[in-house]
């Protein structure tokens, strides 16, 4: 079955059609005619193309045969050091099928490695470099250890602008036939913050909602994906109902899976539209800021959270 | 047939977790001569006593002759019910075996005289004679001790009893719950009979055994012991008593810190002091983090002052009223959605393969934007066979 995932049909295949990271593809254009990679390592924020460009490397080196020669691991799924001694060492030591005398180990959302798997990672990368290259991904450089760094080509990519994103629009319009006012596009910009992926659901998406996209269904698209579950739990301790907010709380961490990371960003958010004084809103992220911080430093999300949230009781004390 | 006669060990290799019991059992009877010390098994409840005699005697076709508390009244009592039969040979069988049953029961006034029978019954008997007591250090029982060789069972590991129910349902085909298998299991304090009890009890006129089916049968009743530790961390105000009221309880500080977390609210009315105990909550959390991270279980203690101590003092006076404690919300809600979970988890793994980045984002970057394209009949066949994702709003 052909892919119907647009961010995933849309995803170029060739170097050259990577969107404006050109100061990127050179290099790695120059290392494919050469069949010479260094380890790499790419930095930049989600949407800008950093995967993109690592399959398309992968593509154009091995050609169709890529899968045979490439393994490719997302680091936030498999991050223990069990999987770098494992499965990447396996990989990574044996010899590549074809004309090109190495293999590409690929390692997406890299900064999400433990400290431990980095070490252990730094000596693999170091002892199969004959017949091994390693390209990382990843949203922070600052999270990578330094050897590992030191090691790496290091490749930042740039946020893409409005420009970019219109080409990317473009690409899919023609390709899908769709109706689209201008209007709607410069929503599509707006809402996507420079992320490619976020450009190609909120496309698909509002397709399937209505025949012609307008600015209106870019708009009812986004705040259906992007429900208030937040803005109702806050609401709902301020009101005081703190049992309330709490089982709204509990729903989204246990029963929809969410991390408690992008749900206090979600609510540092939302602070700055709740109906409370100017000194209030600043008094709540502060708090927000501190809870923040012990969400990382502990070990439930649940009770971090919660504890959060019993701060929000407290303004509507006053 | 109750469980735990369908499934009483027929032979002693049956017998969970009590080898050192065994091999000091088959010792004594290996060596027994008339005139020999009686074996006094002692241990708690339900971890095998009667049940390694019953698989002894079985496995050596041995005759079998039982007494227990209900049996006797009296010396006469006892001795009208052995009578002759410490002496013959059996009929059918090779030889045979006594068992006397609980016997710290025959102390008191009214068995007066059944301690000095048992006695009399050890001294005269052709046959070994197994006594059972769970306290066998009673004073009244200090006479018949002498003429006694003790041996001890232990508690059977939660981790045994846990897969000797696992056995059962599989048997007996009922589906369970791993989060409710292993709450039979601790709940039991190593008495596997009590332990096959409740899974009976539950399992009656069902096939399947979910975790709030542990709620609804009156379970709340037999955790009598959680429900008082929780209240006495609430209703004081003494930072020591709140934090030694959780010595009490057998139950391990990490479950005791999520009934107190689902009961802040049930105890406490004020924001301020509902803020302040959660605020001690989130303390108490990272230092549980710190524990796990650096296997430093010396902070295990500032954890537990921090969820007892640190929370009760959040309020300023104790709320003297009736509060009913529940069960914590999360537990229910996790066991609950174990299984959408499960599948999700499956459906993401396949996806993290065509999508290219980690379920996490799939979950937060894509899914949203799928479940409004799930409109489109071909979009919403094309997850289901390509993922079997099923997605409701």
């Amino acid at each position: 079955m052909d892919n119907l995932i647009w961010a995933e049909k849309y995803r170029p295949l060739k170097l050259n059609e990577v969107i404006n990271q050109s100061h990127v593809t050179e290099r790695i254009k120059a290392f494919v005619k050469e069949k010479n990679v260094p380890h790499l390592f790419f930095a930049g924020s989600a949407g800008t193309g950093k995967t993109t460009m690592a399959l398309a490397l992968a593509h154009e080196l091995y050609g169709k045969n890529w899968h045979q020669n490439v393994l490719s691991l997302n680091a936030s799924d498999e991050r223990g050091i069990d999987i770098i001694r494992g499965k990447v060492k396996d990989f990574a030591r044996t010899k590549p099928l074809g004309d090109v005398n190495f293999r590409i180990v690929l390692l997406d959302e890299a900064d999400a490695l433990t400290q431990e798997a980095q070490q252990a990672l730094r000596r693999t990368m170091e002892s199969f470099t004959s017949v091994s290259r390693f390209i990382l991904i990843g949203n922070f450089s600052s999270k990578i250890i330094e050897p590992i760094q030191s090691r790496c080509v290091v490749f930042r990519f740039k946020t893409l602008n409005e420009t970019d994103i219109k080409k990317f629009i473009a690409r899919i319009v023609d390709g899908e036939k769709l109706k689209i006012t201008d209007e709607a596009i410069d929503a599509i910009i707006y809402l996507s913050e420079g992320d490619l992926r976020k450009v190609a659901n909120l496309l698909q998406a509002s397709a399937v909602l209505s025949e012609k996209i307008s600015e209106d269904v870019v708009y009812d698209v986004a705040s259906q994906a992007k429900p208030d579950d937040v803005k109702n739990m806050l609401e709902a301790a301020l009101k005081g109902k703190f049992e309330e907010a709490r089982k709204m709380l509990q729903n989204m961490l246990l029963r929809q899976g969410l991390a408690g990371s992008d749900v206090i960003r979600e609510i540092h958010r939302q602070i700055y539209s709740l109906d409370l004084s100017e000194e209030e809103k600043v008094q709540l992220i502060e708090k927000t800021g501190e809870y923040e911080f012990r969400l990382s430093e502990g070990s439930s999300d649940l009770i971090q959270l919660e504890a959060l949230l019993a701060q929000f009781l407290l303004v509507k004390k006053k | 047939m109750p469980f735990v006669q369908k499934y009483v060990p027929k032979s002693i290799k049956e017998i969970l977790s009590q080898e050192d019991a065994i091999n000091a059992f088959l010792k004594w009877i290996s060596k027994w001569k008339p005139g020999g010390k009686a074996l006094l098994f002692h241990g708690p409840p339900g971890v095998g006593k009667t049940a390694l005699i019953h698989a002894w005697t079985n496995e050596k076709n041995l005759e079998f002759i039982e007494l227990n508390a209900s049996d006797w009244r009296s010396a006469s009592q006892i001795q009208e019910v052995l009578g002759q039969s410490m002496k013959q040979m059996p009929l059918f069988k090779k030889s045979k075996i006594f068992l006397v049953d609980e016997i710290d029961g025959i102390a008191g006034r009214e068995d007066l005289g059944g301690v000095g029978a048992i006695i009399k019954i050890i001294k005269e008997t052709r046959f070994p004679v197994v006594l059972i007591a769970n306290k066998p250090y009673d004073p009244r029982l200090r006479s018949l001790r002498q003429y006694c060789q003790l041996l001890e069972f232990n508690k059977i590991p939660v981790f045994d009893i846990e897969k000797k129910l696992n056995e059962i349902c599989t048997k007996e085909k009922i589906k369970i719950d791993k989060e409710v298998l292993r709450m039979l299991a601790k709940r039991s304090r190593g008495d596997l009979r009590s332990a096959m009890h409740d899974l009976e009890t539950l399992s009656q006129g069902k096939k399947e055994i979910k975790l709030e089916n542990l709620e609804v049968l009156g379970f709340r009743e037999r955790e009598g012991n959680i429900f008082e530790t929780i209240r006495n961390i609430f209703k004081t105000n003494n930072a020591l008593a709140a934090r030694l009221a959780i010595n009490n309880s057998d139950k391990d500080p990490d479950e005791i810190f999520w009934w107190i977390e689902n009961n802040i609210a049930n105890e406490f009315e004020d924001p301020e002091e509902i803020a302040k105990a959660f605020d001690a909550l989130s303390m108490a959390d990272i230092f549980k983090k710190r524990i796990s991270s650096n296997q430093n279980y010396s902070l295990k203690a500032y954890m537990i002052d921090l969820m007892t101590a640190g929370v009760t003092t959040s309020k300023k006076n104790v709320y003297r009223k009736f509060t009913r404690y529940q069960y914590p919300s999360n537990i229910i809600l996790l066991g609950r959605t174990k299984e959408a979970r499960g599948e999700l988890k499956e459906s993401l793994a396949m996806m993290t393969q065509v999508l290219h980045c980690s379920s996490k984002k799939i979950k937060s970057e894509f899914l949203p934007y799928f479940k409004i394209i799930s409109k489109n009949r071909n979009f919403k066949k094309y997850l289901q066979q390509e993922f079997s994702m099923e997605l409701s709003r």
